[in-house]
């Protein structure tokens, strides 16, 4: 497989898993904030600071009322994490490599364009069909991880869009915990009830999993071996590194490159640190700490694995 | 309001060939399309009309407008009722472009080697050294089966009587191809059925054909050589179709900057390291192909093709230099290029062509402008054109003074009305002008040519160019077993 046909599957996946997740957490957010009680800890301006990594008073100004919000998120291009510029992005990556994926996969992805691209976009958003969009467009992001499962054959291509989507899920569910816990000062001890984890869990996706599991004990624990420890959670670091792990053989089985022991092996720490600890370990380091540095290897990691796989420019 | 009365409404233009109408007779060839098109409500074909846009945006099959800083994507338009050929029809047309392809490639052998053509004055040796497109670069190469043109795209126009015409010959990188196979796709989904009522023949075994003349272009003798298609990338305008070539011919579609040549060898980069390439299927123009050649700002290309290529350890399809032999000044001597090589007489004619070079031709075209159209030899896609019978006084002073400047840039042709199709525009049939462009592939088997082609349609009232950058659209095209 071409270097620059890999690049961009993996580009394609990571802008695509993004772009859900977001999407994901902007509809969990959208209702929640009718809730009255959520008014204390909840803000926009929390999401925006989220997807845009930045605490310019300038750009947390979009947060102050619902629908600049989501102007802000969703159809704004000055905001390259907006739902509009991930999904403009997907499909550059996707129109590069239009022979290595399906022509199902490729008309899903073109199709989330023109959505995003209807001239009429920003002002649906701010109005009161904002749901209906926002479904609509969580709708076919879910139909393009449907499709791509059902008809992407499983070669070096899908091994690598995997990649992407894997390692993408792992720096969002970092992003995310992390955001959320900073909200208590990560002090695991300061006890919280259900509802103020619960916009955590909804935008993972992993709220009704999480009741199921816990049926007692502390939330604040119980919610961090959740999203860290969980094998049967598809968003849990666990399973994610898993993932990563499980392509990145596959792709040096059949690239068969030297490098690829390197990779291997830098990944096989990342992920021991996740497989062999447990809470205790965990708060004995710090939750923050603990996460924070797991998020630096991993982007080590991926910049790593680009020079070795795509360095053809 | 049905078919049938829009079809009572149709009214063709006097003294042009309708493709459909003769007097006020359907054609045979159009039976069954008009039969079946009688019985349908026009709410409905107003549905498929649109259905068929979307259908065409869905599957990105788009070209974008650039205006302020957001682009607009846009499709070309497609227009619903079929261009019919009769089989007779078709024959004839075949053997034609079969006749114009041997003696082209023959050409082409003879004017990058012994020039024979060119010592026997048959063609003045002026003509060649002052195209643009005479690639010195490439004198003196062996290409695999001494085939230089396999892919081309020949224009025809048919005339008031109901002669076909070459209008243009593209050797080099003739586009379009994909629209004729998605025209198809389209009007199956529009329309099931009436393909097969009216014995449509089948077009969808082009990319199959296509495949297997670049795999035995291989100039080693390996069981299964690596042929990629080279594209310039999304920003061009035909990205579509090399997706869509490359997708189902199962071929990897690669990128200058995914090619290196080293020992004057090609090779891809690939994440398992470089991987030879033997054949290079490219949609990239002569001028883009190595830097250290032709243009040194060519960003698109791969330094160091034409070594390999010259070593023989690459073929190029089509063979770099081509645009010699589809110069609209060299085009005039074909019929006697067929002459010359083939010892026959033009089955199809050319349009008769002024040279501006020559005085006496000059001056008749100068008395005779308003009958003629003047054209750039060195310019497609309907630009730089001028419509005698349309352009103002002042465009025709400056085009005067520009062929008095510069003869040889220029050639005039007397304007021939193209026959007309009927077209669904605006919720009414009306006539339009269309040529047709049979895509034929020449390999060591000989020559294929798939039933039909594109029909390209003016689709401006009363415009006689069907550029797709000129406000054409398209038409699917059928050859009907009457």
């Amino acid at each position: 497989m071409l270097s620059r046909i890999a690049d961009s599957l993996f580009w394609l996946n990571r802008y695509m898993e993004r772009s859900d997740f977001e999407l994901r957490v902007i509809r969990t957010n959208y209702i929640l904030s009718f809730d009255m009680s959520m008014s204390d800890d909840f803000s926009w301006k929390d999401v925006i600071t989220l997807f845009s990594h930045t605490h310019d008073e300038a750009v947390l100004e979009h947060g102050h009322t619902i629908s600049s919000s989501l102007a802000y998120l969703v159809s704004n291009t000055k905001n390259l994490n907006s739902i509009k510029v991930l999904f403009t992005r997907a499909r550059e990556n996707a129109r590069g490599v239009q022979d290595n994926i399906t022509k199902e996969v490729w008309e899903q992805v073109n199709q989330l364009y023109h959505i995003v691209n209807d001239p009429q976009l920003e002002q649906k958003i701010t109005g009161s069909r904002a749901l209906e969009i926002i479904d609509l467009l969580d709708q076919n992001s879910t139909l393009f991880y449907g499709v791509t499962d059902s008809t992407m054959p499983r070669g070096q291509g899908w091994n690598f869009m995997n990649l992407g989507k894997f390692i993408e899920r792992c720096i969002l569910t970092i992003d995310t915990t992390y955001a959320h816990f900073k909200k208590i000062e990560h002090k695991l001890t300061k006890a919280q009830d259900i509802l103020f984890w619960r916009g955590l869990l909804l935008s993972l996706s992993g709220y009704e999993l999480y009741l199921k599991t816990y049926t007692r004990g502390q939330h604040n624990n119980n919610v961090v071996d959740h999203i860290i420890f969980n094998k049967d959670f598809p968003r849990s670091l666990i399973y994610s590194l898993v993932r990563i792990k499980r392509y990145l053989e596959k792709v040096a089985e059949d690239t068969k490159l030297e490098e690829s022991v390197i990779l291997q092996r830098n990944l096989g720490r990342i992920c021991s640190r996740v497989e062999f600890a447990d809470l205790e370990m965990i708060q004995r380091e710090s939750l923050p700490h603990f996460l924070y540095s797991l998020r630096k290897d991993l982007v080590e990691f991926s910049n790593q694995f680009t020079r070795i796989y795509f360095s053809y420019a | 309001m049905t078919g049938r009365q829009l079809f009572e409404q149709y009214q063709t233009h006097s003294g042009i060939w309708d493709e459909m109408c003769q007097d006020s007779n359907i054609r045979g060839q159009y039976s069954k399309v008009f039969d079946d098109i009688s019985e349908l409500p026009v709410e409905l074909l107003l549905q498929k009309d649109k259905q068929a846009g979307e259908l065409f945006m869905n599957q990105g099959i788009t070209f974008t407008v650039y205006s302020d800083e957001a682009g607009i994507e846009k499709i070309f338009p497609f227009d619903i009722i079929p261009r019919i050929l009769t089989s007779a029809e078709w024959d004839h047309i075949q053997q034609g472009i079969k006749q114009r392809l041997r003696a082209l490639n023959l050409f082409l052998k003879d004017i990058y080697s012994e020039q024979q053509i060119l010592k026997d004055n048959i063609i003045p040796a002026s003509l060649i050294a002052s195209c643009p497109h005479y690639t010195r670069e490439v004198f003196g190469i062996r290409v695999p089966h001494d085939l230089y043109v396999h892919i081309s795209g020949i224009d025809l126009i048919r005339g008031q009587d109901g002669t076909f015409y070459i209008l243009e010959d593209n050797l080099r990188t003739p586009s379009g191809v994909s629209y004729m196979l998605e025209n198809r796709e389209v009007t199956k989904r529009i329309f099931p059925g009436m393909l097969t009522s009216s014995r449509a023949r089948m077009i969808n075994n082009y990319p199959l054909l296509l495949h297997d003349i670049l795999g035995s272009l291989s100039p080693q003798q390996i069981s299964n050589p690596t042929v990629a298609l080279l594209t310039p990338g999304v920003y061009n305008s035909a990205y579509f179709e090399h997706t869509f070539l490359a997708r189902q011919m199962g071929i990897p579609m690669v990128e200058g900057r995914d090619l290196l040549v080293d020992d004057h060898k090609v090779y891809m980069k690939t994440t398992a390291g470089l991987q030879q390439v033997h054949v290079i299927y490219r949609r990239l123009d002569d001028d883009f192909l190595d830097p250290l050649v032709f243009r040194p700002d060519s960003a698109l290309g791969v330094p160091g093709l034409m070594s390999a290529y010259r070593k023989g350890n690459i073929a190029i399809v089509n063979a770099v230099g081509n645009g010699v032999a589809d110069d609209k000044a060299v085009y005039a001597y074909v019929p006697e290029m067929i002459k010359y090589y083939l010892n026959e007489e033009i089955i199809l004619p050319n349009v008769p062509t002024y040279g501006m070079e020559n005085l006496d031709a000059r001056q008749h075209v100068f008395d005779n402008i308003h009958k003629m159209v003047i054209k750039r030899t060195n310019q497609s896609g309907g630009y730089g054109m001028v419509m005698g019978d349309k352009a103002s006084e002042i465009e025709i002073e400056e085009i005067k003074a520009a062929i008095i400047d510069t003869p040889r840039e220029f050639i005039a042709q007397p304007i021939i009305k193209l026959s007309t199709v009927p077209c669904f525009i605006d919720g009414k049939l009306q006539p339009r002008h269309v040529d047709l462009r049979p895509y034929a592939l020449c390999g060591p088997n000989g020559i294929n040519i798939v039933p039909g082609g594109l029909t390209r349609v003016a689709l401006r009232e009363g415009s006689l160019v069907v550029n797709s950058s000129q406000g054409g659209g398209s038409k699917d095209t059928w050859v009907v077993d009457l």
